[in-house]
């Protein structure tokens, strides 16, 4: 295998896990006073998979 | 000097990333219901795209380059972004409460930007400095703003007009933004 191959590699890792330290620590910090029912008024597009789409608070509502 | 002007004026007026290469849509079409929103998702963009253009510029020259596996900046990019607007929604929602009320709730729709990435290519692949690079990475967001406030006040005054039935919503709205896209096309020969 070559060398660049595996710096790539470990690149990549290390890259990754500092995503996934900083997205860790951003969801362990508590919401300030006031905000925890933001929501954003999106109505734009029809790309259901995006987690703004309004069919995703329909289904919780339907489950919750 | 001038050139940086040019970069600059070319980047908000001429080349605008929404109307000429119709990138950003998602944003462009659904925060521009109401002007307040526009400013808000505006400012927002404008912040993620120079502290993230900043970032994966350095990270290419300074780590990919040297290494010799600069085809890994796709993979980079994408994470530098997604990685700075987790620190900034942290950030301001430790240290700012009003301005997370305010902007927080836009940024995790900003990592689904395709502007952002488009962005941090472009200041490769165009072999930008470090100043043109700075410009450059304001002037584009700067232009998507502009834009997307003017939408916003018009799709303000069509909730108040009579429109036929079948072009109600985003009909009228595309509608509107192809006259703006050829309306902006006069700009093509200014700089």
């Amino acid at each position: 295998m070559p060398s660049n191959l595996i710096t790539a590699i470990l690149y990549a890792m290390v890259i990754a896990a500092v995503y996934a330290i900083f997205y860790y620590l951003n969801h362990k910090t508590p919401l300030p006073k006031g905000c925890e029912n933001l929501k954003v008024e999106c109505e734009g597009c029809k790309i259901s998979s995006c987690e703004l789409h309004p069919s995703h608070n329909i289904k919780e509502e339907v489950h919750g | 000097m001038s050139e940086l002007f040019s970069l600059f004026l070319a980047a908000v007026l001429i080349n605008n990333i929404v109307l000429t290469k119709f990138l950003g849509i998602c944003p462009f079409l659904g925060v521009s219901k109401k002007l307040d929103s526009a400013f808000g998702m505006g400012v927002s963009v404008i912040f993620v795209i120079v502290g993230a253009s900043i970032m994966s510029y350095g990270l290419y020259y300074l780590v990919l380059v040297p290494l010799g596996i600069e085809y890994m900046k796709l993979i980079t990019f994408i994470l530098v972004i997604a990685t700075f607007v987790q620190f900034t929604e942290m950030f301001i929602k430790k240290y700012s409460p009003a301005l997370y009320k305010s902007l927080g709730i836009y940024l995790p729709l900003i990592t689904t930007n395709c502007v952002v990435l488009q962005v941090a290519l472009d200041n490769i692949s165009n072999e930008f400095n470090f100043i043109e690079m700075v410009i450059y990475s304001f002037a584009v967001p700067a232009g998507f703003m502009m834009v997307l406030l003017l939408f916003a006040t018009i799709r303000e005054r069509l909730e108040t007009s009579e429109i036929p039935e079948a072009f109600k919503g985003n009909p009228i709205a595309l509608v509107v933004a192809a006259i703006m896209a050829l309306a902006f096309s006069a700009f093509a020969g200014l700089v």
